[in-house]
């Protein structure tokens, strides 16, 4: 039953800061993911908030306490360890007990209650091996046991799962977010993994080189990144990121990069501008060849929906390699300089060596600043809706503007 | 009509050709760099360990006085018969005993209790500290001997000036067994301390950290987790203790005592060595060598045993 809110944490070791004024909310209740590259300072975050680092400056308030410089004893956090961290000498019984032995509970309590959380985690055949006698799977749910035991606000966990078989952490991810629905208490939950944090977290911080880069849920962040290091660190494969430039061009905003032409919507008072062009790889929709007709479609018929045909096609391109993934196929594209990944159901209809060319529904269309990396949105000067672009692709303007981040016509920080 | 897929199984003639060995004696020289390498110390172990440990054990059936010259005259048994009854033998046992007793708190507990108090000690001062006590275990033996001899002075060393009162510690019974075991535990605590701060550092310490999250106190996370998986550790030094006492203590009690006053600082060692090379008596010496060999041997295996079980390899 705890809220956690940490306030400008920051922590330095010797110049480098690991952290670097982090503030983030977490209320009671939240499934928070810290979700972030090895070394981007997740884990030092996470043992602040448990009490095991001190950090440089900043506050940490536990359900309004500043709990700062408390020790770990006094937080009433539960953390489950990358390592699991067991007691070697001791067996399951006295391991999952160990909380409650340090509290100094009755025996015939600490009997009942890890009884109860054995019984719940299907450990209770194992209750008198030592750690060196089980597996992995069993390991890990005596940690998750231990911390259980004595129902604490809050449950902090460093990767917990990095160490289990692909299919082992499949079904753990799914037995997590059960404990997270039944329990219903908060859960700071540390992981490189994008899959974990997409699938069990109700939001998702990133972390970048010690900074925050955004906070949200996993449909926020992976729907409208924040910046350009979000854009690239979610998704498989990950959104194509191309160096573009913004300009207006007869009265129309245009975002040009060698072979990306991407008309946007009128408009006369956009600056020119460097940009980063970003379009995930799911959602590039293949055009039929220019020399075939309509009719002759089906043929090759490409990724996701039937599309009307366009005048202009956005991305043009040479197939370079095809990936086959089982499922779906990766086609790897050269347009201009620069690399664009396409993804679509199997087949993809592409021989490396053909050229090629991609539409994108404006709505899929992220725009980066060049420089500090943020994320653009469109502000009308005018106030009202850009006009429509040429053909269909008309929500871009509303679903571009809505996103967070710096103005488009804004001078960058 | 279905047809089923043919299973996957190496065809006939993949399974009739065996892959072609290379000859035995390619085989024998490929074999063989390992055990060159091994050559030096092995042939160190055979002529410096194990032939004298044969030749005591055949030594034990005779008597002999060590001359070349003279004959060895095989007495069967009456070496083995004497060690049992010899009555200094046995007061040498109890004193090795006592000693090795009274050493364990200079191999163990204060290097324990140094080692966890020491532990926050990190960087440049805890690298200095360290070197500061383990000093004494480079001072050699019969160095720190004169050393001490000096600073053990009835009258004029600094010990007894320390004290107030003089006590002539080298020539009087109790205070030269503890001279001994004060000067040994000395020289021994420097590489127990070592030693321990090297087991403690091997302890992960996420363990203490999740002990601290589970609620324990700096206290409890010392009785409950620390020292349970240090006492391998602790049982590796006790070992030490007991095998290696009689090594450290003979040059000092060859150089500030003699065994003396008394036959008081005689402890079984330094009682062989007399027998063999005062006494010229290599037939009784070997005897009596060959009884502590086996109980030491004893006490050695049950502490082998005992860390074996006390050991959680940890993954």
């Amino acid at each position: 039953m705890s809220r956690i809110q940490v306030e400008g944490l920051t922590k330095r070791f010797g110049e480098v800061a690991a952290i670097d004024r982090v503030s983030l909310d977490i209320s009671h209740g939240d499934f928070l993911v810290l979700l972030g590259p090895s070394g981007c300072g997740k884990s030092t975050l996470l043992r602040m908030i448990a009490g095991l680092i001190e950090p440089s400056g900043g506050r940490v308030l536990l359900d309004g306490r500043d709990v700062t410089f408390a020790p770990p004893r006094e937080r009433d956090m539960a953390m489950v360890f990358q390592s699991y961290a067991l007691y070697p000498h001791l067996t399951v019984e006295r391991n999952i007990g160990f909380p409650l032995r340090s509290r100094r509970r009755p025996r015939a309590e600490i009997r009942q209650k890890v009884r109860e959380v054995a019984e719940l985690l299907d450990l209770a055949e194992l209750l008198g091996r030592r750690p060196r006698e089980l597996s992995g799977g069993q390991r890990q749910r005596v940690a998750v046991g231990r911390a259980l035991v004595r129902d604490p606000g809050a449950f902090l966990m460093d990767e917990p799962l990095s160490n289990l078989d692909a299919k082992l952490r499949t079904a753990t991810r799914g037995q997590l977010r059960a404990l997270h629905r039944t329990l219903g208490s908060t859960i700071v939950y540390v992981t490189h993994d994008q899959v974990e944090a997409m699938t069990m977290a109700t939001r998702v911080a990133l972390l970048n080189a010690g900074r925050l880069e955004q906070v949200g849920t996993p449909t926020d962040v992976y729907d409208e990144p924040a910046s350009v290091f979000v854009a690239g660190f979610l998704g498989s494969p990950a959104m194509n990121l191309i160096p573009a430039r913004i300009e207006s061009r007869a009265g129309r905003v245009q975002v040009l990069a060698p072979g990306v032409e991407l008309p946007l919507w009128a408009a006369g008072d956009q600056p020119a501008r460097e940009v980063t062009l970003g379009v995930r790889p799911e959602h590039l929709v293949l055009l039929p060849p220019a020399s075939s007709s309509p009719a002759s479609q089906p043929a090759s018929q490409p990724a996701s929906q039937p599309v009307p045909v366009p005048a202009s096609p956005v991305f043009r391109g040479v197939v370079e390699t095809v990936e086959n993934l089982g499922g779906e196929e990766v086609a790897q594209c050269a347009v201009g300089g620069a690399r664009l990944l396409a993804r679509g159901p199997r087949p993809l209809g592409l021989r490396p060596g053909e050229p090629v060319a991609f539409d994108v529904p404006a709505d899929r269309v992220h725009l980066f600043d060049r420089a500090s990396g943020r994320r653009l949105v469109w502000q009308p000067a005018s106030g009202g809706l850009p006009r429509e672009r040429d053909h269909d692709h008309d929500s871009a303007a509303a679903a571009v503007a809505g996103a967070p981040g710096q103005v488009l016509d804004a001078s960058t920080v | 009509m279905f047809v089923e897929l043919a299973p996957l199984v190496a065809p006939a003639e993949h399974v009739a050709v065996e892959a072609a060995r290379p000859p035995l004696a390619r085989r024998a020289l490929r074999a063989l760099p390992p055990f060159l390498y091994l050559a030096p110390g092995l042939a160190c172990l055979l002529v410096w360990t194990y032939r004298p440990l044969v030749e005591a054990v055949q030594l034990s059936f005779y008597r002999w006085n060590l001359l070349p010259s003279r004959p060895k005259i095989p007495v069967g048994l009456d070496n083995y018969q004497q060690v049992v009854q010899l009555p200094e033998l046995r007061h040498s046992l109890w004193l090795t005993v006592a000693t090795i007793l009274c050493l364990l708190p200079f191999s163990v507990l204060l290097p324990t209790i140094i080692s966890l108090l020491t532990r926050r000690i990190r960087g440049r001062a805890g690298v200095a500290y360290r070197a500061l006590v383990f000093a004494p275990v480079l001072v050699p033996p019969v160095a720190s001997a004169a050393m001490w001899m000096w600073l053990l002075d009835p009258r004029h060393g600094l010990v007894d000036r320390m004290i107030g009162h003089p006590v002539n510690w080298l020539h009087e019974r109790g205070p030269a067994q503890l001279a001994i075991i004060g000067i040994t535990g000395w020289h021994l605590l420097g590489f127990a301390v070592l030693v321990v701060t090297a087991g403690l550092a091997n302890i992960n310490d996420e363990y203490s950290a999740a002990a601290q999250l589970d609620g324990a106190t700096r206290r409890q996370i010392t009785r409950w987790i620390i020292l349970p998986l240090l006492s391998p550790t602790l049982v590796l030094l006790t070992l030490m203790t007991v095998l290696l006492s009689g090594q450290l203590t003979f040059p000092l009690i060859d150089a500030l005592t003699q065994g003396g006053p008394d036959d008081a600082t005689t402890n079984a060692y330094y009682l062989l060595w007399e027998y063999c090379f005062k006494s010229f008596n290599a037939g009784l010496a070997s005897a009596a060598g060959l009884a502590f060999f086996l109980t030491f041997g004893l006490v050695a295996l049950l502490l082998v045993w005992l860390f074996e079980k006390l050991s959680f390899h940890d993954n």
